[in-house]
């Protein structure tokens, strides 16, 4: 009984209906994959279809009913043999496509010009959390998933509430997590800076909390600063030293020429000015350093009081903003403005016809880049949208986002604890330099002809000099390094990529794939059989 | 140079021999000679010819304008930059309704003068610099930009570079800097038309230098290969089909393969690369591949039905080749950095192709099958009897389309580091792959009966057309910015369509069933 149950199971799988079935669900599943990758990215396509259970299930399916079929027909015959070549081709890539899965390694390693590097970025998403005190380093490996997934793991007091994947930063303003002292600067503003050629809204912010925007901004040539609001009332004043005195911790600000403090003039030409406060003698050389040197003559980083000195910021476009003011300097009337900004009213700014608007200000909550979870959009070859992974942490009740763009820095119970969100790394055994990279172009074009990357390998033996470009990977130890792709910096330099790759599955799925060829065509010629030709129809 | 220029035009009106009396009268020196001298643009050396009739093709969408021929006009245009005016007002075409809308075209009205295009620069840049998601609408506005930025280089005299030799270099400047006063002056006083005797001596030493490989390409482009292969395919045909001569039609396939051997070799020879990295030139190669392999089976078989397969499919591709140039371009371009190796081009790409030819042939056949038997009727051994053809060519097309992917897979683990990537195009040949595979199987084991093996084989074809076509002008667009406006996805969504529909209309409601008697009667 039992015997005819298996013969029955056997004969189930290695038929040709199961065979069917399974080649229909895969061809499905591949279209969908297909689609998926056109939509959403290749990214999104491998976590939802190509690297899921259901669809490896599926492919070990077709592998039972592979070695199943070609058991129902034996013993050998010699009609099969080409039939039994085809099919142990098949298993033979199987077992190296599961070789390359468990074993392999498929990673990319990027080389800045002239510094070593070993790290290659593999694919698995993981939170580091970095205890610097200690010197600890804890890792977590987050799902791979194409959707947001709540995990519920908890460290310490650290839970880890909800992981997205693909993610989009939407704009927020959030309360303030502490208390702060009434003088304590917080306000930030939005605003849009415009002319007929370009639009940029932008952000600023001086309140601690805020990761996601900073109290300064460069575009282009021009540099703007984000200053506390009670600032304002000196920088439109256009006293002779054009230097303001800021008293931080009163929130006030003053000229010399107002408490009547005398400016000299140093041996080097530099001018400096005596500031008694609160009986101590600061002295501020403020054409060198905004910070006051103390009764020792040490530089007092971080002092209560410093100094501006707007004669710096004549020469090149600055603006200065102040929440609901502005500051700046123009060039034709050698004079300083200060204007009051009104929410939605644009104002003149003396650069290239721009106007500039206050689209919003707040004086205590923190604008945030709150991750959203979304489903990426992917544009020739190019993610467009989506692009943000993002980690939900829970601290004493408290909730922090954690991006593969921003790390999170915390006071856990008065120690310091950095949260990374990024991709699992491997520390190659030996260790590479680029040393020159190259981009050939078609002549006449910008168009890339080849890319090739110089590289020094720094083995056990001594260094080695390798060229690697399209079509000629390095190899060594085990290690493939394929020129995968470059970027340039600001400066011009060249960075490569390679892309790194460890594949023990390799001679199985070469010896398959051979095997399945010559077996295809081994069957056909075995089983060729010269038919008499019929009365027929003529189609033409 | 303001006088220079005075006298220059003043010279030139005064000596024009060859003016036409038509629409544009002044064509200068602007002759259908000049298109065999070479030009390097889009990082490769070709003929004027080649250039000019792309450039203007890809501005108004003809060849010519009015009286002019595409090389007169590209020279009439970037002699403006010289301040020699002419009157050619080149117009583009807008067919996207936004496209119409944004430039305020009346009602109606799908052109706009390229001059008038040139003004809207700086808006459409700002529209299209605007939209961070490229949908059809910014598709559109990129063209006209594309286009009035091309005119604007053109008009400026800065597209139109001659080669300028000095000893053994080769500086290729435009023509605003390389027809200088004083080497006009010195030409006048050899020549009667100057201006050709400048870029003639200059053509020389660069041809003597660096050889006349653009005038292979210039001869090439004129002798107009696929139109003469078209013809000679369907004079094949006719002659198999109409006139019932069989020597004959094996005559013009042979000279249709001669003349289609020629267009790829000589292809070979301008590019130094297999012929086989753009739609246009995997069209080419399949038909020919196809027509080749069903010659030497019928041959082998001796049945004149692989010649009819042959022939019918390689005037498909053919007739793709001469008409369809919105969607197939003939340009040859430099190839992107990954696809520069010889080999790997020439058997991975050569044994796919060659399996979409032979899976072609099983495409013909079941179709012709179904449609006979719909309307004129086929016996049981009939259908038995093609159906084991269209199994011989399905069995080649699969082995090849298998060795291909594998093949394929080999290249990507020796290129990129990997057998396979899930990549959309691998990922398609394998389901197409995977389908043929399923029927195979099925027809092996008599579980596909033949009437359902036809049906199945024609619906197939639709995998290998969306592997082949549809990876790039479906999958690579996106789904949600390809309208139906582009020809590529039009194509194919229309021959999705109609393969579909023909299907359904032959296999359901009667069918023309004949005895053998009856046929052999």
């Amino acid at each position: 009984m039992k015997k005819i149950s298996i013969n029955k199971i056997e004969k189930t799988i290695g038929g040709l209906k199961f065979a069917v079935i399974l080649l229909s669900l895969f061809a499905t599943f591949m279209i969908v994959g297909t689609f998926f990758e056109s939509y959403f990215g290749t990214d999104f396509a491998n976590r939802t279809v190509y690297k899921t259970w259901p669809f490896m299930i599926l492919q070990f399916g077709m592998f039972l009913s592979i070695i199943f079929a070609a058991f129902l027909r034996l013993p050998p015959k010699k009609r099969l043999y080409g039939f039994y070549t085809i099919h142990s081709g098949l298993i033979t890539i199987g077992c190296g496509s599961f070789m390359t899965y468990y074993a392999g390694v498929d990673g990319s390693l990027v080389l800045p010009p002239n510094s070593p590097s070993r790290e290659v970025i593999l694919n698995e998403d993981i939170l580091k959390i970095r205890f610097p005190d200690e010197g600890r380093v804890v890792s977590f490996k987050l799902p791979y998933t194409g959707f947001a997934t709540d995990i519920g793991e908890t460290y310490q007091d650290i839970e880890l509430r909800r992981y997205f994947p693909f993610a989009d930063k939407i704009f927020n303003w959030l309360p303030s997590k502490r208390s702060y002292q009434g003088s304590e600067p917080l306000h930030s503003s939005r605003y849009t800076i415009a002319n007929q050629m370009v639009s940029q809204d932008f952000t600023l912010s001086l309140h601690p909390e805020t990761i996601d925007f900073q109290s300064n901004l460069t575009l282009g040539p021009l540099t703007i600063h984000y200053l506390p609001s009670s600032l304002a009332k000196c920088f439109g004043e256009n006293n002779p030293s054009k230097l303001i005195l800021w008293d931080r911790t009163k929130a006030l600000c003053y000229t010399p020429e107002e408490k009547n403090i005398l400016i000299k003039k140093a041996e080097s030409g530099n001018r400096f000015l005596v500031v008694d406060n609160n009986g101590e003698r600061l002295s501020f050389f403020p054409d060198v350093s905004p910070w006051p040197l103390g009764n020792d003559m040490k530089v007092m980083r971080g002092a209560q009081l410093r100094i501006f000195s707007k004669k710096l910021f004549e020469e090149k476009p600055n603006l200065f903003l102040f929440g609901e003011t502005t500051a700046f300097y123009n060039k034709d009337e050698e004079k300083w403005f200060s204007k009051p900004l009104k929410q939605g009213s644009p104002l003149e700014v003396p650069w290239m016809g721009f106007e500039l608007v206050l689209d919003e200000h707040k004086y205590d909550l923190v604008p945030t880049l709150l991750p959203t979870k979304i489903l990426p959009i992917q544009k020739n070859n190019e993610m467009i949208k989506g692009g943000t992974r993002a980690l939900e942490l829970v601290v004493q009740n408290q909730s922090y986002w954690v991006t593969n763009e921003t790390p999170v820095q915390l006071l856990i119970n008065g120690k310091k604890v950095v949260f990374y969100l990024q991709k699992e790394s491997l520390t190659l055994p030996f260790e590479f330099v680029l040393t020159q990279f190259e981009m050939k172009k078609d002549p006449g074009t910008n168009r890339a002809a080849s890319y090739e990357s110089f590289v020094r390998l720094f083995t056990e033996k001594g260094p080695e000099d390798h060229h690697v470009f399209m079509n000629n990977p390095l190899k060594h130890q085990g290690f493939t390094f394929y020129q995968a792709s470059y970027s340039q910096d600001r400066q011009g330099n060249y960075s490569s990529t390679l892309s790194v790759n460890v594949d023990p599955g390799r001679p199985f799925k070469y010896a398959g794939s051979l095997m399945l060829v010559f077996g295809s065509m081994w069957h056909y010629w075995l089983n060729y059989r010269k038919k008499k030709k019929p009365k027929i129809t003529p189609l033409v | 140079m303001k006088t220079f220029t005075m006298a220059l035009s003043l010279f030139l009106i005064s000596s024009i021999s060859f003016a036409q009396t038509s629409e544009v009268k002044n064509t200068y020196f602007c002759q259908d000679e000049l298109g065999a001298i070479p030009i390097r643009q889009g990082g490769r050396v070709k003929p004027l010819y080649v250039h000019a009739n792309e450039l203007i093709k890809f501005l108004t969408g003809k060849n010519r304008y009015q009286n002019l021929s595409g090389v007169q006009t590209y020279c009439l245009l970037s002699l403006q930059g010289l301040d020699l005016a002419n009157n050619i007002e080149l117009t583009a075409r807008v067919d996207h309704i936004d496209a119409q809308k944004f430039l305020e075209l009346p009602t109606g009205q799908k052109t706009i003068a390229i001059k008038d295009l040139v003004e809207e620069l700086p808006s459409l840049q700002r529209e299209v610099r605007k939209q961070k998601i490229k949908d059809s609408k910014t598709k559109a506005l990129q063209t006209l930009l594309n286009q009035a930025a091309l005119y604007r280089e053109i008009t400026s005299g800065q597209n139109w570079v001659l080669p300028a030799m000095t000893n053994d270099r080769v500086d290729w400047i435009p023509v605003t800097a390389f027809l200088r006063e004083d080497k006009i002056v010195a030409a006048k006083e050899l020549s009667k038309t100057p201006f050709l005797k400048v870029i003639n001596d200059e053509v020389q030493k660069y041809e003597e230098l660096k050889g006349t490989n653009h005038l292979l390409e210039y001869r090439f482009v004129r002798a107009k290969l696929p139109v003469v292969s078209m013809i000679l395919t369907l004079l094949a045909l006719a002659a198999l089909t109409l006139f019932k001569r069989f020597t004959w039609c094996l005559s013009f396939s042979a000279l249709t393969l001669f003349t289609q051997l020629a267009l790829i070799i000589i292809r070979i020879l301008i590019s130094g690369r297999a012929p086989i990295t753009n739609m246009y030139e995997t069209v080419m190669f399949s038909g020919f591949g196809a027509l080749l392999l069903s010659l030497i089976v019928g041959h082998l078989k001796k049945e004149k039905v692989y010649v009819y397969m042959g022939l019918m499919y390689n005037a498909c591709t053919l007739m793709m080749m001469n008409f369809a140039t919105g969607m197939l371009s003939e340009s040859i371009s430099p190839l992107v950095p990954v696809l520069r190796d010889n080999f790997w081009l020439s058997t991975h790409v050569t044994t796919i192709i060659m399996s979409y030819g032979a899976l072609a042939l099983s495409w013909i056949l079941a179709n012709t099958v179904l449609f006979k038997k719909k309307f004129s009727g086929l016996s049981i051994a009939d259908e038995n009897y093609y159906s084991d053809h269209i199994y011989t060519t399905l069995k080649c097309g699969t082995i090849m389309l298998g060795a291909g992917i594998i093949l394929g897979g080999v290249w990507a683990d020796y290129s990129w580091g990997r057998f396979w990537g899930w990549d959309p195009k691998e990922t398609w040949s394998l389901i197409a792959f995977i389908i043929y595979m399923a029927i195979l199987h099925g027809r092996y084991t008599s579980w596909i009966p033949t009437k359902r093996f036809i049906a199945l084989v024609a619906g197939a074809f639709m995998s290998i057309m969306m592997a082949w076509f549809g990876v790039n002008y479906i999958l690579a667009s996106g789904l949600h910015s390809y309208g139906f406006s582009e020809g590529g996805a039009l194509f194919l969504g229309s021959f999705f369509l109609v393969q579909t529909s023909f299907i359904i209309l032959t296999t359901t409601g009667k069918q023309k069933l004949l005895k053998t008697s009856e046929i052999v009667g």
